[in-house]
């Protein structure tokens, strides 16, 4: 068989490698039916959104009905499940990730959490660690409020970490508790962010060893990233009242299907590598408009993007952690090759497009 | 043009001319073609100097099919050889270049799989077709998938079922073929065919034939995001602009709605 790809020369051999990924949800699973039917929601156009068919399940922490009806949560009910909820699907992503790696959390050098779910002081590292046992002189940061596409941000981190101290093993934890920033008042805007986002957590460890080989993991190669000042309003957090609530423009698919392939040129162009050569596409489950702009911008099909298209489908869009969730369904269903490629693309706040290479 | 053992590949302007050659077998389809068609077509992919990609035979014959001598009986045959001419075909239907498919002579089993992938697919008038694989004992690979959507399904069934032989005549009244010409004007034909086509906005051209290959196999609902998202990126690029540029100027329109507007106000009064 001829190669799949030129070799990337610019990078060496050695580099940071994602060794396992675990995933976790909360206990209870809704479908859209139900949700209408707890909320009582009625407007055609509030139930056309939910019922558009792109999603069919999410799991949520949501209180319990009294007399049928859905409780309105007060903002420190939000805050609190917020917490709550963090230190519990937070600690189960991480369990199920170190396990099979025989590590426990004393063993982990580096720990960064992302969340933009909710605000906490201290940071979720400092409750994570309290709650799970990590050593005291563990490196920590906590990534706050940078949207849909902060692990790529967070994988950054801990990939230079990684590489920059080899042998070390660095913790990437993204926890959204989206259903702690849901405002329920029969607005549109609300409807759509209701409609659409999720609660999940994932972790993943990545660690530099001259001993580890590509069925350790990939490689994490470069990243490209992606800013549209312009569009810096399209996305993001208001006040509904008093609560935090997140705005998302109409616009956003569009604009986003206008730039992905910016940085996907220079990313893969810096390796003088085609998207041809790309086996794998780990796309944030956004939502289906802007799936489909990226797939009809970046000439990408349905099968490319079908581990995207099931987890939108399955736990709806799960922020930051939406990624990791098709990278392990990825690793379940696929057989890799040595030097398969993988491009990770996510997006959200700035507007902000990022992407990564990794090479198995 | 890179020199290829089972293809002759030539370049004039913007157009590509890809032959299949081995006059020793009568273009039968061997695994070294599926590399040297996939490696023209990886070139071709990449060269941003080409628009057109003509697909034909050599020697007054399209192809043979499938050449069998590259199954062994020392071994079980296994379906990777296929599978990279399945993947190979594919990314011809896909090829970021519009294509023809020229057909002279005989255009059997694997070389009418070829045909079907091209958007474009004349012939000349003493052109046969034919798809003999399940009355040989094996299948015509995916132009089961391909056939039907040209002919439909009675017609895909008389064809792939019986290996029956047909003329270009009937091919071109099915729907296989664009054109049938005399051999004599073939080539004339071709060429302003390739004239009319030129200038022709690539980018758009490949979302276009994206959705109209997935309209078999899509709902509305989830055609028309697609759709949305293709019409919206065709509205953002240059041709489009330089076509608003180029429209009558709007203030016409704007006279006529002012007009309107006044009228009916005046009307209210």
């Amino acid at each position: 068989m001829t190669p799949t790809c030129p070799s990337l020369k610019s990078i060496p051999v050695e580099a940071p490698r994602i060794l396992s990924v675990g995933t976790a949800n909360p206990p209870d699973k809704y479908t859209q039916e139900e949700l209408l039917e707890y909320y009582k929601e009625t407007d055609w156009k509030i139930r056309s959104i939910f019922l558009g068919g792109h999603i069919s399940t999410r799991h949520l922490y949501l209180p319990e009905p009294v007399n049928g009806m859905m409780p309105e949560e007060t903002n420190e009910e939000l805050i609190q499940k917020h917490l709550r909820g963090s230190l519990e699907i937070g600690s189960q992503a991480i369990s199920e990730c170190l396990e099979p790696l025989g590590l426990a959390p004393y063993d982990i050098d580096f720990i960064c959490c992302l969340s933009s779910t909710g605000f906490l002081c201290p940071g979720i590292t400092a409750h994570i660690i309290k709650h799970m046992g990590f050593r005291e002189n563990v490196r920590r940061a906590d990534i706050l409020g940078m949207g849909c596409n902060a692990g790529i941000n967070g994988l950054q981190a801990v990939t230079d970490f990684a590489n920059a101290n080899p042998g070390k093993y660095a913790l990437l934890v993204c926890i959204e508790i989206c259903s702690a920033a849901y405002v329920y008042n029969k607005n549109i805007n609300t409807a759509v962010v209701n409609s659409l986002f999720g609660d999940g957590a994932a972790a993943i460890v990545v660690c530099r060893d001259s001993r580890l080989t590509w069925q350790d993991g990939p490689r994490v190669l470069d990243f490209e990233p992606h800013i549209i000042p312009d569009a810096i309003d399209a996305m993001r957090f208001g006040l509904e009242d008093n609560k935090l609530s997140f705005y998302l423009d109409r616009d956003i698919p569009y604009v986003i299907g206008m730039n992905v392939l910016k940085p996907i040129s220079r990313l893969l162009g810096r390796h003088q590598i085609k998207k041809r050569h790309i086996q794998h596409w780990l796309v944030h489950s956004g939502g289906k408009k802007v799936i489909d702009a990226i797939a009809y911008n970046l000439g990408l099909t349905r099968h490319d993007l079908r581990h995207t298209i099931h987890v939108l489908k399955n736990f709806g869009n799960l922020s930051s952690a939406s990624f990791l969730f098709s990278y392990k369904e990825l690793l379940e269903e696929t057989s890799f090759q040595e030097a398969d490629q993988a491009v990770m693309i996510t997006m959200g706040p700035g507007t902000s497009i990022e992407t990564a290479l990794l090479q198995w | 043009m890179k020199n290829y053992k089972t293809l002759r590949v030539t370049q004039e302007g913007n157009v590509v001319t890809v032959r299949l050659h081995r006059p020793e077998k009568e273009n039968a389809i061997n695994m070294q073609m599926v590399y040297d068609l996939k490696d023209v077509v990886d070139v071709l992919t990449d060269a941003n100097d080409v628009s057109v990609m003509v697909l034909r035979g050599s020697e007054g014959i399209f192809s043979r099919g499938i050449d069998l001598c590259d199954f062994s009986l020392d071994k079980p045959p296994d379906i990777y050889g296929l599978q990279h001419w399945e993947k190979m075909c594919r990314q011809i239907e896909r090829l970021n270049k519009y294509t023809i498919a020229v057909v002279e002579g005989e255009c059997i089993g694997g070389g009418l799989q070829l045909v079907l992938l091209c958007d474009a697919r004349i012939a000349e008038r003493k052109a046969v077709f034919q798809l003999p694989e399940v009355k040989l004992g094996f299948l015509p690979g995916m132009a089961t998938f391909r056939l039907a959507k040209y002919v439909g399904l009675g017609r895909a069934k008389n064809i792939v079922l019986t290996g029956k032989r047909f003329k270009a005549e009937e091919a071109l009244s099915w729907g296989i073929l664009d054109q049938v010409y005399d051999p004599v004007e073939l080539e004339e034909m071709l060429q302003q065919k390739i004239n009319k086509l030129l200038p022709l906005h690539q980018e758009v051209l490949e979302l276009a034939r994206r959705l109209l290959l997935e309209s078999y196999a899509s709902e509305y609902e989830d055609f028309i995001g697609g759709f949305l998202a293709a019409q919206h990126r065709a509205i953002h690029s240059d041709a489009f602009r330089e076509l608003i540029l180029k429209a009558p100027s709007g203030t016409k329109a704007k006279e006529i709605f002012t007009a309107k507007d006044a009228s009916k106000h005046s009307r209210k009064k």
